[in-house]
């Protein structure tokens, strides 16, 4: 599409803003930090066996009653 | 732990997709055990029981297999302990679901 090549960048960059402002959107966003949850998710698995281990555990002791 | 290999395993989708599920049957099913051991309301253990299950069951199909690396050997030895306790809620809810019924027989 030769009107696509031909549309100079900042009309193109303009054009985004305006679209991005009626619908409410921040184009500068900054997508949330991925440290945060990546630390999170490891703490998590490394307690997810434990868990699950404890639900064995306790299911095994209700099984003997 | 050893970490000298790539590390985007914790942030696999499939990973979190396990994880998510784990987290949720843990909490359906602690729920139920204490409600079962402290020999409370066993229709609402009994619920509780399925809901656990049913996350269980979500988080054992979690496509994992044929993955290298130290996050996939966890996740593939959280599957097995999954597996277990799916088996063993199984079990424990038909104990349940026989009680009540007998209950409901004799009231």
């Amino acid at each position: 599409n030769s009107s696509t090549l031909t549309t100079p960048q900042g009309q193109v960059d303009s054009l985004m803003q305006e679209v991005a402002d009626e619908a409410g959107l921040d184009l500068n966003l900054d997508l949330p930090s991925a440290q945060s949850s990546a630390v999170g998710q490891s703490t998590a698995s490394a307690s997810a066996s434990g868990e699950q281990d404890e639900l064995s555990q306790r299911l095994a002791k209700l099984r003997q009653m | 732990m050893t970490s000298k290999a790539r590390s985007p395993g914790p942030a696999d989708p499939l990973l979190v997709t396990q994880k998510h599920h784990h987290r949720k049957a843990f909490e359906y099913i602690s729920k139920a055990l204490k409600i079962d051991e402290e020999d409370g309301r066993k229709d609402v253990a009994v619920e509780l029981y399925r809901k656990g299950i049913a996350e269980l069951e979500k988080g054992v199909a979690v496509q994992i297999r044929g993955q290298v690396g130290e996050p996939w050997d966890k996740a593939r030895r959280l599957q097995d302990k999954m597996m277990t306790n799916l088996v063993m809620a199984q079990d424990r809810l038909e104990v349940l679901e026989k009680m009540l019924a007998m209950n409901h027989h004799s009231s």
